[in-house]
C-alpha cells in the first residue's frame, strides 16, 4: 500500500490536547462537562490502556477520536490527521463496546462489506477475508448469519472487521466485556498478536487485570479528567505497598521470631500467617520461610495504585455530592 | 471513484437488508391482492369495467408504494444510529454524506424493484381482463416511482434527526399536503385577502407538488399525455429530492452519535 509511506514518519499515533466535550442532557438543562481538557498521546507500536471507572469519559473520548461526536474544544489527531477527516481512516480500525452489527449478513459477507468500504481491491479481498476468519477462529461459522452468533463470536468477528484493511492502529472499546474466561483469553491473545505484528493498539477498559496483563502504557481518566499517564510499572509493587505472602505450617517459636521483626506487617490466623514485605525482600523472606519448614501457599504482589486512584475518585465524588 | 464504490457498497448492503426482511414480502403480497381486487370491483359494474380495474390497480400501486417508501425511509438512518451499526461504518474511510447517499440510493433501488413487481402484476391482470395497455400506463407507473423516490428522500430527511415514529407522521403529513397544494393554491386564488393568496402560493412552492406526478387518469382513460407532462415532473422530482437530501446531509453531518 503506497499510502502507508506518508504516515510512517509519525511516531505519535494519537495526540489529544486539551480536549473538552460538553453535553446538554436535554432542553433547558445545564451543560455537563464530560471531558475536561484531557491530554495524552499514544506511541507507535504500544498497547495503550485508557482506563477508568464506568462513566468516566472513556467511550466519549473514543467516539471523539472516531469522529462520531465533535469535541467542544481542543485538538485530537490520529496519525497526524485531524480526527474530523475521513481519508486517513483507512489506517484505523475500530471495535465498539458490545458491538451490534447487521445481523442479516453472514460472517463472510460482513467482512466483505467492510473490506469494500475500506477500499480493499477485489484481488486481495477474498484472501484477506479467509486469513481473518482463520485468525479469529470463525471459519466454520463464516456462512452463518450474524444473528446466530454468540457474544464471543460477535466480538471476534468485530475484531476481524477492525483489522480487515490491515490498519496501523486499532481502537478497542472494552474488548473483553461480557465475555467468558475462554473468550477473554482468545481476545487477549489476539491483541498481543497485533503488537507482535507492529500494530498500535488503543484499548478502553475498566478491568485492571486485563490492563496490567496487556498494556505497555496507560492513561487513567476519572470524572472527565486525566489522573495519570505513564507506564504500567507504576502499578507494580513499589514503595509502601509490597507483596503479600501467605504461609502455613510455621512452628510457633519461628512465627514469634518473625513477628518480632515484622511487627504489624505480619498477621497470624491460627496455622496460617500473612506477611507483607517490600517487593525487593520477597526472595529473602521466601527462603527464610522455607528454611523454617513452612509451606508457602500464595505470593501476590499488592497492586494498590490503580485501585487507590479509583477509590480516591469515588471518595472525591461523594464529598462533592454532600 | 472511491466514493462511488463506497456509496455503491452501502446501497447494495441496504438493498440486501430489505430483501432479507420478511415483512416486506407480506406488504408486497397485500399490494398485489389489492391490485387484483380491481377484478372484483369491475365485475360489479356494467360499464367501463377495464377503467375501474386499472384505476384500482394504479391507485393501489401508488398507495402501497408510498406506504412502503415511508415505512422503510423513516428508519433508514435512525436504525443504523440506534443499533450502533453506524459506529464501525463511519470508522472506515467513509464520509457522512456518502453514508446518507448510499442508504438513500439503496432504499430507492428497493422501491423501484417493488414497483417493477407490482407493475408486472398490474400488467398481468390488465392482460387477463383484456384491458388496453400502453405508454400512458408506463408513464403513470414511472412517475409514481418518482413520487415514491421523492418520499424516500423526505423520509430520509426526517430520519436524519428524529425517531421513526415522528418521522413517519411528518412524512405522511407532507405526502397528504403535497397532494393538496395545487388545489389549495387554486382555491386561495379566489380569496380577497392577499396574504392568504401569498401563503397558498408559498406552500405550493415549498412543499412538493405531488399531483404533478399523477397522470393515472389520462392513462386509464386513454387520453394523450404530452412529453412535458413527463419530462418536467422528472426534472422537478430529481431536483426536489436532491435539495431534500442535501438538507438531510447537512443535518446528519452535525449530529453527535452518543
Amino acid at each position: 500500500m503506497s499510502e502507508r509511506a506518508d504516515t510512517s514518519p509519525v511516531t505519535k499515533i494519537v495526540v489529544v490536547e486539551d480536549l473538552t466535550k460538553d453535553l446538554r442532557p436535554g432542553f433547558g438543562l445545564r451543560r455537563k462537562r464530560v471531558l475536561d481538557r484531557i491530554s495524552f498521546s499514544v506511541e507507535r507500536g504500544e498497547i495503550f490502556g485508557f482506563v477508568g471507572p464506568n462513566g468516566a469519559g472513556k467511550t466519549t473520548t473514543l467516539k471523539v477520536l472516531m469522529g462520531l461526536i465533535r469535541a467542544t474544544s481542543g485538538r485530537a489527531q490520529i496519525l497526524g490527521h485531524d480526527v474530523r477527516e475521513t481519508a486517513y481512516r483507512r489506517h484505523v480500525g475500530f471495535l465498539p463496546e458490545n458491538p451490534y452489527f447487521h445481523d442479516f449478513l453472514t460472517g463472510r459477507e460482513f467482512l466483505a462489506f467492510y473490506a469494500k468500504l475500506s477500499g480493499l481491491r477485489r484481488s486481495n479481498r477474498a484472501a484477506r477475508i479467509e486469513a481473518l476468519l482463520d485468525l479469529v477462529g470463525l471459519r466454520e461459522a463464516a456462512d452463518a448469519r450474524l444473528r446466530t452468533y454468540s457474544k464471543g463470536m460477535l466480538q471476534r468477528i468485530g475484531l476481524a472487521q477492525s483489522l480487515v484493511h490491515d490498519p496501523e492502529v486499532v481502537f478497542l472499546d472494552e474488548p473483553m466485556s461480557g465475555l467468558d474466561p475462554l473468550g477473554r483469553k482468545e481476545i487477549r491473545d489476539l491483541i498481543l498478536r497485533l503488537r507482535t505484528e507492529g500494530k498500535t493498539v488503543f484499548m478502553n477498559s475498566h478491568i485492571l487485570s486485563d490492563v496490567e496483563m496487556l498494556c505497555d502504557r496507560v492513561a487513567i481518566i476519572a470524572e472527565g479528567r486525566i489522573r495519570y499517564e505513564g507506564g504500567v510499572d507504576a502499578f507494580l509493587p513499589h514503595g509502601e505497598s509490597g507483596t503479600d505472602v501467605v504461609a502455613t505450617g510455621l512452628a510457633p517459636e519461628a512465627a514469634a521470631k518473625l513477628h518480632d521483626r515484622l511487627g504489624e506487617r505480619m498477621r497470624v490466623q491460627g496455622e496460617r500467617v500473612e506477611l507483607r514485605v517490600p517487593h525487593k525482600q520477597v526472595g529473602e523472606l521466601l527462603a527464610e520461610l522455607l528454611a523454617m519448614g513452612a509451606e508457602v501457599t500464595s505470593v501476590m504482589p499488592h497492586r494498590a495504585s490503580l485501585e487507590s486512584i479509583f477509590l480516591s475518585t469515588v471518595q472525591e465524588r461523594r464529598r462533592w455530592a454532600r | 471513484m472511491g466514493a462511488l464504490i463506497r456509496i455503491y457498497t452501502l446501497a447494495g448492503n441496504t438493498l440486501r437488508e430489505v430483501i432479507r426482511n420478511r415483512i416486506l414480502y407480506v406488504l408486497l403480497c397485500f399490494a398485489i391482492v389489492l391490485i387484483a381486487t380491481g377484478v372484483v370491483l369491475s365485475a360489479l359494474s356494467y360499464v367501463e369495467q377495464e377503467r375501474i380495474l386499472q384505476d384500482v390497480g394504479l391507485g393501489s400501486i401508488r398507495l402501497f408504494g408510498t406506504v412502503i417508501a415511508i415505512f422503510l425511509g423513516v428508519g433508514v438512518l435512525h436504525k443504523e444510529v440506534d443499533r450502533r451499526t453506524i459506529y464501525t461504518i463511519l470508522s472506515k474511510p467513509i464520509s457522512r454524506s456518502e453514508f446518507v447517499l448510499g442508504k438513500y440510493l439503496g432504499l430507492t433501488a428497493t422501491i423501484w424493484l417493488q414497483l417493477l413487481i407490482m407493475s408486472a402484476a398490474f400488467a398481468l391482470i390488465s392482460w387477463l381482463a383484456h384491458a388496453p395497455l400502453g405508454t400512458g400506463h408506463a408513464a403513470a407507473l414511472l412517475l409514481s416511482g418518482l413520487e415514491m423516490s421523492l418520499m424516500v428522500a423526505v423520509a430520509t430527511l426526517f430520519s436524519a434527526f428524529t425517531t421513526p415514529m415522528l418521522a413517519s407522521f411528518f412524512t405522511a403529513g407532507i405526502w397528504v399536503v403535497g397532494h393538496l397544494t395545487r388545489d389549495l393554491r387554486q382555491l386561495a386564488s379566489h380569496s380577497d385577502v392577499s396574504a392568504v393568496r401569498e401563503l397558498a402560493v408559498w406552500i405550493h412552492r415549498l412543499l412538493p407538488d405531488l399531483e404533478s406526478f399523477n397522470v393515472s387518469i389520462q392513462a386509464v382513460h386513454g387520453l394523450p399525455i404530452e412529453g412535458s407532462e413527463v419530462t418536467l415532473p422528472i426534472a422537478y422530482g430529481i431536483g426536489y429530492a436532491s435539495l431534500v437530501l442535501i438538507l438531510a446531509i447537512v443535518l446528519f453531518e452535525r449530529r453527535d452519535f452518543r
